[in-house]
């Protein structure tokens, strides 16, 4: 036995090796620690031996099992897709007018579309289904395109201004920007447009507002400025504004227009999700059939 | 100037050259204005050098007196506090953005993706980094019983790896980054790093080379680790094409799959060889002189250092599972994590044994607390670390806050734990002053720390367990139960609570500053001379 020394309050040796005043015991690795360094190396082989894992030069060992991660994820995805087909039957096919009358539906699946809705619409929408600037309320019964249930689907299934090759086209013109009419007239349009949904304005400017409403602007929202369901042009006598209804909103609409964007959902969810969020907007609108 | 080698002058005036008209190439040819600007501070700082160079090399010749240099680890204390200073700062600026989103104050460059690289680089690299070189010049030549090799080297280590966080934390904001997590920086600001690194590795095997011990000792072990691997991730995980001089922008190297391998290789052995290795080394020092014991277990320290330097660089692929890296990669990495957990252990359990025969220290002596308590969130970290790996626990951990707080558990609880410790026995020795200003504010910063950092995990485990559960709901028909968007309601009470505890860290950390400011202000030590025998080097 080599004369170590020895720390006095352990008492273990010390290795006999010194660094600006630090010294080291001696101690062993504890049984405990080598144990379960020995049980955590199984452990890894086992996962070797049954799993993929270690690489050769032109393939890999794969393991007992045969697992592949790939396989399972394209399993799982197939197992759901079924259970799916079978829960959301009703809406797999099927005339939309048909599923809109039938009263059973909205009992049955209401709370499960309410998270596809939030999951996919709300970001623009909000939660409550009633917007914000620049995103239309979808409940207050006022539709750009109609509120019949094959416009609404075709709206969600193809867009406005998107990228889809049936998008909706909808553009408001930017009439001050690009020098189609001065800014004193866009000032009078904008009492004129006031003056249909009989909020307060100058009746004298909105009076001189009227000939160039009716030249510039009568075409998309017709001469009494109620819109139109054939180019979504928005009724402008009514409470709903999609860019707020106040003068100097309006007067931005008007000079800088308009081309709010919704993105075409075809291919990113299927068909039957598509119904689904049709209906849910239907029983959800205040003039929704019932 | 100081006696010193010729041949490292010219080499160390030849890289500052080629700095220097890097620079000027930058600001001359940049087209973008914090690209040029960021070539007026590489100019300035590598034309200021060759002037301090010259100035040097005129001076009369002396001797290298027979002392250790402090000098630049006072420096590096002062840049690693400055640096956890903005890193904390800009850290909790973003936990609350993220309770409260409007904060950004919709200006461009607050919003969080460019503000959380200024956050993640000046705590890791800012204060982690900065810290590992100040600790790391002190130990080296006290271990060794050697002064630093180089005169020169140190100095331009500092400067230039502050140089490089300085580009780093500014040009962030202005939207430069080439989207690399924890190595966002741009082509120019990576080499010079790698210029700098080079240096540091030369001066610490050359310091090392010196040494007047037998052995090499186990903190150096780690602080060579960190040296060496972290200049062999940075240089694969940053090859990349730079479009132009003219711009800042390049293209990686690697694309797809290989590039996200490449960048968690890089990113985990970050972890493991900064965060982890490179602490270890400054445990290995500064514990056992705090405590006046010897180490554990010789044999422990073995088993910790060669477990975790053969298995992190294993590991990485943990960070990819369930994506389209192949499964036997994923494996791997997951494996040799399980091994992992029994090496870093070795470690918890040699410091914290070390202890033995001094714990009444912990009660008494707020940075052996410090210490103690870093030891003990290294033991979970590495444990959470380990289990996360597991695929099937991945897949309730990954993509959520169990991931940040994770993060942090080891971030806020071991890494900066361990430097305070560290510092607040460091700061009195270097600035030869009696001791620290005041044990009190120290506990006061050591219970603001360790309230803030429970706070913070203990709210993203929450947050993160959570979301995890929603995401993973499903009703009877196979719908989800929740949004996602429900999930993201979910978490702003958790938020707000981390918002709060990174504060109260914060504060700690300010008060700590504060300690240390009033400690190096304050009186010397009657009793200057530094005690440890130094052994005359023979003139090169």
């Amino acid at each position: 036995m080599s004369m170590k020394e020895k720390d006095p309050v352990s008492g273990t040796d010390l290795t006999g090796h010194e660094w600006d005043g630090i010294k080291e015991l001696d101690t062993p690795v504890p049984w405990a620690a080598r144990w379960a360094l020995w049980i955590s190396i199984i452990i890894a082989a086992l996962y070797w031996v049954f799993y993929p894992s270690f690489p050769s030069v032109r393939n890999y060992a794969k393991g007992m099992l045969g697992y592949s991660s790939r396989a399972e994820v394209a399993t799982a995805l197939q197992r759901a897709d079924a259970d799916r087909e079978m829960t959301f039957a009703p809406f797999a096919s099927g005339d939309i007018e048909e599923l809109a009358a039938d009263p059973t539906l909205e009992a049955r699946y209401s709370a499960s579309i309410s998270k596809l809705y939030a999951d996919n619409c709300a970001a623009c929408h909000r939660n409550d289904l009633k917007g914000q600037v620049g995103f239309p309320n979808l409940v207050d019964g006022h539709w750009l395109w109609s509120g019949s249930p094959e416009e609404i689907e075709a709206t969600i299934r193809y867009g406005i201004n998107g990228q889809h090759d049936d998008t909706r086209i909808a553009q408001m013109l930017a009439f001050g920007a690009d020098g189609m009419i001065d800014m004193q007239q866009i000032k009078e349009v904008t009492e004129f447009v006031l003056s249909l949904s009989r909020r307060q304005h100058d009746a004298t400017a909105a009076e001189n507002g009227r000939l160039a409403f009716e030249e510039n602007c009568a075409a998309c929202h017709g001469e009494d400025g109620r819109g139109g369901y054939e180019i979504g042009a928005p009724d402008l006598g009514d409470e709903s504004w999609i860019y707020g209804g106040d003068r100097d909103a309006i007067y931005h609409s008007i000079h800088f227009g308009r081309q709010g964007v919704m993105p075409a959902w075809d291919g990113r969810l299927s068909d039957a999700q598509i119904r689904m969020l049709t209906l849910y907007l239907l029983w959800n609108s205040e003039d929704a059939p019932s | 100037m100081l006696n010193n080698n010729t041949v490292e002058n010219v080499l160390v005036l030849f890289a500052l050259a080629i700095v220097l008209v890097g620079g000027v190439a930058i600001l001359g040819w940049g087209v973008p204005l914090a690209y040029v600007l960021h070539g007026w501070m590489i100019a300035i700082f590598a034309g200021w050098g060759l002037i301090w160079m010259i100035a040097r090399m005129n001076e009369e010749v002396r001797d290298i007196p027979l002392e250790y240099n402090d000098k630049v680890t006072r420096y590096g204390v002062l840049a690693a506090l400055f640096w956890a200073l903005v890193g904390f700062t800009v850290g909790d600026i973003l936990a609350w953005q993220l309770a409260f989103p409007t904060l950004n104050g919709d200006v461009f460059w607050s919003n969080f993706g460019r503000l959380r690289p200024v956050h993640t680089s000046a705590v890791i690299f800012g204060f982690g980094g900065n810290a590992l070189i100040a600790t790391s010049f002190y130990v080296v030549q006290r271990t060794s019983r050697a002064r630093m090799a180089s005169e020169t080297l140190p100095w331009m280590v500092f400067w230039g790896y502050n140089l490089f966080m300085v580009l780093a934390a500014t040009g962030y904001p202005l939207g430069i980054t080439q989207s690399k997590e924890y190595a966002e920086p741009e082509w120019y600001a990576d080499l010079l790093l790698l210029v700098v690194w080079v240096g540091y590795l030369a001066l610490y095997l050359k310091t090392l080379s010196r040494r007047a011990e037998p052995h090499i000792y186990v903190a150096n072990w780690y602080y060579l680790a960190f040296i060496v691997v972290i200049a062999m991730l940075h240089t694969v995980n940053n090859l990349s094409v730079p479009v132009s001089i003219a711009y800042p922008k390049s293209y990686s190297l690697f694309s797809g799959t290989q590039d996200a391998m490449t960048q968690w290789w890089y990113g985990h052995n970050a972890v493991g060889f900064l965060l982890t290795a490179g602490f270890l080394g400054m445990l290995y020092y500064f514990l056992p002189k705090a405590v006046n014991r010897p180490i554990y277990s010789y044999r422990m320290s073995i088993v910790g250092f060669w477990g975790i330097t053969f298995l992190y660089l294993w590991a990485g692929s943990h960070h990819l599972h369930y994506t389209a890296l192949p499964d036997w990669v994923q494996y791997l990495g997951m494996t040799m994590s399980i091994i992992l957990l029994v090496p870093s252990w070795a470690s918890v359990f040699n410091g914290i044994l070390t202890i033995n025969g001094a714990w009444d220290m912990v009660r008494t002596d707020p940075a052996v607390r410090f210490m103690m308590v870093a030891i003990l969130f290294y033991g979970l970290s590495t444990f959470e670390g380990s289990f996360m790996a597991i695929r099937p626990v991945n897949s309730l951990s990954h993509y959520t806050d169990w991931t940040v707080g994770h993060v942090h558990a080891g971030a806020l609880g071991w890494v900066a734990f361990i430097t305070f410790g560290a510092l607040y026995k460091l700061v009195p020795w270097i600035w030869k002053r009696e001791g620290v200003y005041s044990l009190r504010l120290e506990a006061w910063h050591f219970w603001l720390a360790l309230s803030g950092t429970l706070i913070y995990v203990g709210a993203m485990w929450n947050s993160g367990i959570t979301q995890s559960l929603m995401w993973q709901t499903y009703d009877a028909d196979g719908a989800f139960l929740f949004s996602f968007l429900d999930s993201v309601i979910a978490m702003h009470p958790y938020y707000v609570a981390r918002a709060i505890g990174g504060l109260l860290y914060l504060i700690g950390a300010c008060i700590g500053a504060y300690n240390i400011y009033m400690t190096v202000s304050g009186p010397k030590k009657a009793q200057a001379r530094e005690a440890g025998p130094l052994v005359p080097q023979p003139a090169e």
